[in-house]
């Protein structure tokens, strides 16, 4: 297991310094182009020389990197050419904020979808499962903007219940966050519901479970004792995942309701050319990427004895 | 030349104004504004306007109908951006900010009418080439300094030097001139640059500043408005947010771009008199309308910056919202840039003009609102527009012009869309693609964010640009169509329009300006370096408890006399 954790921590670090020669080399290459980016459009090209000359940026590809990948290591990505402040400044609010909207929606997508889903896959093709299954296909199918414009349309313009967007000017407010996560919800349950559905029916056709019904056991003891363990262990890779989907998937929804979290600076980061942000964004992206591929595979091979012990 | 000593002169030609008006060769709005502009007080023009016409018509601010209440914190969704150099402001969203903060010469209410602000009164010498401004005494900066003729000299000097980089020095392009920098551009040509005139600016004492033109210039009030020519401390170091040393009766209490910005009533005394809100807060909701409409509608927010065509029937189906609409003169311009190919080719220019119908696109684009427009960038409602005879569409002319202009199978051209101040550029460019099919011309539209457009908007070869409303149409002229001006994002340099656009500049009598007016249009539209189809009107919305808003048709932020009905 520690030979593992290693292999995996080694390519991990493989990855991430890979990604940031990648990322290095496509904006910091054309030195000129960044000079023009910080002092805009209108600059000559001698105050753009003096800039470069100034910061550092006449000294070697390799040398540059090394000082920008030390400075990001410590968390200095340099300052936003939109915001007019340290990049990290605003990139750790941020951040958190986008992950205050993925705790409230795992604490209730993961419970409810995994309900769900095993409640679908322990009677497969009964009434249960096709209620079920074709409730999640329906809301996963629907695109997050179709879904947050009827919700807004219903919860905002028509009932006056809820806060319309999300900006959290009064501080923090729950209120606030209902749309956003219910729009992620109703978006992304589906996805784990059949997902568990999937793995829980396979696990409820296998031969061990039917034996252990065949031999007497209650069904509710095959179920929580036997079943259960083995059919949520493809569903929490795929949960794991989703941290890494959540990062670009919550684009729309913080967009819709104005909600100032990672996909809505990364977005704005992206429109306005504001590179020093974008690498920054790219570098956090990438290591929550890598490092929930990394969650995901060790807790995947300590739930499952078989790839744990081969 | 003075009427009496010890009486306030009046400009020469405002008899001949009073005359127009009472024989109605002039309206009354032309009245007032033009008078105001040549140093009549707007009390004394409404006066003399009722006098002449038999019709009293004061203006009474909405504000005034009830009992202002005093206090409150007034809540606007509007973009927060980079607010440092008022003189480089290319967002009217950036000055609305600092326009509590910091203040301006005049000011241009929404009857079109320019009157004293930070200037208590200004004269022009008959030829309308000096204007001596007068300012307003005991005004202090936030810092304690007293405003001076000094301040206001800093200003022009400021705006005049190229490295600036204001676009306020093709607004005051009569204030400079050209001259040879001694370096050659890459053609061999003598590389150009600007300065001001000798005694350009001349201090005559503390609160009097003297400014010379070449040649004479009415508007000069009316671009002491414009939204770059905001006033700074004469110790100004180039970030209006952190300096926050205005005039005006607010302070920055925070500021985070793309977040909010915070203002608060200062504690010091306002030379303007009352105002009413304690604080203005503007929370940025991104741009599109349907963000700042939830936070409207859920009551997050008071007002919001505007909205689009698309959410109008939303707005009016709000209970407790009024909608405000402001006619305007402002547009979105098609415009070719005619050094690049192959929009240096003038025959294909203008063979695409012949090949569109304006008259289309306020029903298709605009729900029937708006104005078809014509090609010349001066609006129906600008003072001194003169009716040219109508462009027609003439698929046979286009298509004759287009061969001969070296293209007898067609073309494909693309257009940068950045759907800056809406989709509804989107629709519109969508619309003159059907119509140029029928010439063989094939419209591509590159449709970018519009961050992105304003990184190329005066690079690109062929874009769609937006351009907000003056209250005059020479000073948009003045902006982007005079040659080796910074905005002239066509490139479009014509000595002809230069002087035809200086001659209709100077001239008082309404008539004969609107007579030199032909000239200029018909010059810019000859030359086609524009498709314009429309003008546009410009919404907003606002709970009903806001009492005294206005809709400005250059969607300027005017709050001195906005409270809150708690």
């Amino acid at each position: 297991m520690l030979i593992l954790i290693a292999r995996r921590l080694g390519s991990m670090v493989l990855i991430m310094f890979v990604v940031s020669v990648i990322l290095f080399g496509i904006f910091e290459t054309d030195k000129l182009a960044v000079a023009g980016k910080v002092l805009g459009p209108y600059s000559s090209i001698e105050q753009r020389e003096l800039w470069l000359d100034q910061n550092g940026y006449n000294q070697s590809f390799w040398t540059r990197y090394v000082i920008w990948a030390g400075n990001a290591m410590r968390g200095d990505f340099g300052q936003s050419l939109q915001l007019k402040v340290p990049v990290s400044e605003v990139l750790w609010p941020r951040l958190a904020n986008t992950g205050i909207l993925a705790l409230f929606l795992f604490a209730i997508m993961i419970p409810l979808s995994l309900f769900m889903g095993v409640m679908a896959g322990m009677k497969e093709g009964s009434f249960q499962d096709r209620s079920i299954t074709v409730f999640s296909v329906l809301t996963t199918s629907i695109p997050e903007f179709a879904s947050a414009t009827l919700l807004t349309a219903i919860f905002v313009f028509t009932l006056g219940w809820l806060p319309g967007t999300s900006s959290m000017t009064g501080g923090f407010s729950f209120k606030e966050l209902i749309l956003p996560v219910l729009v992620l919800l109703l978006y992304d349950f589906g996805y784990i519901t059949r997902m568990t559905r999937a793995s829980m029916a396979e696990v409820m056709n296998s031969q061990y479970i039917r034996t252990a019904i065949l031999k007497g056991l209650p069904y509710k003891r095959v179920i929580v004792r036997h079943a259960l363990r083995n059919a949520l262990i493809a569903p929490f890779t795929v949960i794991v995942l989703q941290l890494n989907w959540l990062l670009s998937g919550v684009i729309v929804v913080e967009v819709f309701f104005a909600y100032k979290g990672f996909g809505k600076l990364l977005l704005d980061a992206a429109l306005f050319g504001d590179i020093f942000v974008i690498e920054a964004c790219t570098l956090v992206a990438v290591f929550v990427a890598v490092a929930s591929q990394f969650i995901s595979d060790i807790g995947y091979t300590y739930l499952n004895p078989r790839i744990r012990f081969s | 030349m003075y009427i009496k000593k010890d009486k306030p002169r009046i400009h020469p030609a405002i008899p001949d104004l009073a005359k127009d008006l009472k024989n109605g060769n002039i309206d009354r709005r032309e009245f007032l504004r033009t008078s105001t502009l040549l140093g009549l007080s707007a009390g004394a023009a409404y006066t003399m306007a009722n006098n002449l016409t038999g019709i009293v018509n004061t203006v009474v601010p909405a504000a005034n109908a009830q009992t202002p209440k005093k206090g409150g914190t007034f809540r606007v969704s509007m973009e927060v951006q980079e607010m440092t150099d008022p003189s480089t402001f290319d967002w009217v969203q950036k000055s609305n900010v600092a326009r509590h903060i910091n203040e301006f010469l005049t000011i241009t209410g929404t009857d079109n009418v320019t009157r004293p602000y930070l200037a208590e009164k200004w004269e022009a010498s008959d030829d309308l080439t000096e204007w001596t401004l007068s300012l307003r005494k005991g005004i202090k900066w936030h810092n304690g300094d007293e405003f001076t003729a000094e301040d206001v000299a800093f200003n022009f000097n400021r705006w005049l030097d190229p490295a600036t980089g204001s676009s306020n020095i093709g607004l005051f392009s009569a204030m400079v001139e050209d001259v040879d920098t001694g370096e050659k551009n890459d053609d061999g040509t003598p590389k150009m640059t600007k300065r001001a005139i000798d005694g350009a600016v001349e201090i005559v004492d503390d609160h009097t500043v003297k400014i010379r033109n070449k040649q004479a210039v009415l508007a000069i009030p009316e671009n002491l408005y414009n939204y770059p020519t905001m006033i700074v401390h004469r110790g100004f170091q180039g970030d209006i947010g952190k300096e926050n040393n205005g005039t005006g009766p607010y302070q920055l209490a925070d500021f985070a771009i793309g977040e909010k910005a915070i203002l608060k009533r200062t504690d010091k005394p306002y030379w303007g008199g009352e105002v009413y809100l304690d604080e203005i807060h503007y929370y940025d909701h991104g741009s599109a309308s349907s963000a700042q409409m939830a936070a409207l509608a859920s009551g997050q927010v008071d007002s919001i910056y505007e909205f689009d065509i698309g959410s109008l029937q939303m707005a009016q189906n709000m209970p407790g919202y009024s909608i405000y609409e402001a006619k305007t003169a402002q547009t979105a311009v098609c415009r070719m840039q005619v050094t690049q190919k192959p929009f240096d080719n003038k025959m294909l220019r203008q063979a695409m003009m012949h090949a569109i119908d304006t008259s289309i696109y306020p029903k298709f684009v605009f729900q029937g609102r708006g104005v078809s427009a014509e090609h010349h960038h001066v609006a129906q409602i600008h003072p001194e527009y003169f009716q040219l005879p109508p462009v027609k569409q003439d698929f046979e002319k286009a298509k004759k012009l287009l061969a001969d202009a070296g293209y007898p199978n067609g073309l494909e051209v693309t257009i940068d869309v950045g759907n800056t101040n809406g989709p509804w550029q989107q629709h519109t460019c969508e619309l003159m693609k059907e119509q140029l099919a029928n010439i063989g011309v094939t419209l591509n539209l590159n449709v970018i964010p519009s961050s992105k457009y304003w990184e190329i908007w005066d690079k690109t070869p062929f874009g769609i640009t937006a351009w907000t409303h003056r209250p005059l149409g020479t000073m948009v002229l003045s902006l982007g169509y005079r040659s080796g001006v910074p905005w002239n994002e066509s490139m479009y340099a014509s000595a002809e329009f230069d002087a035809a656009l200086d001659k209709a500049e100077s001239l008082v009598d309404v008539d004969k300006r609107r007579a030199a007016m032909e000239d200029v249009e018909r010059i810019l539209q000859d030359d086609a370096v524009i498709l314009q189809p429309i003008w546009i009107p410009k919404f907003f919305a606002a709970s009903d408890k806001v009492k005294g808003l206005e809709a400005h048709p250059t969607q300027y932020h005017q709050f001195h006399k906005v409270w809150i009905d708690a």
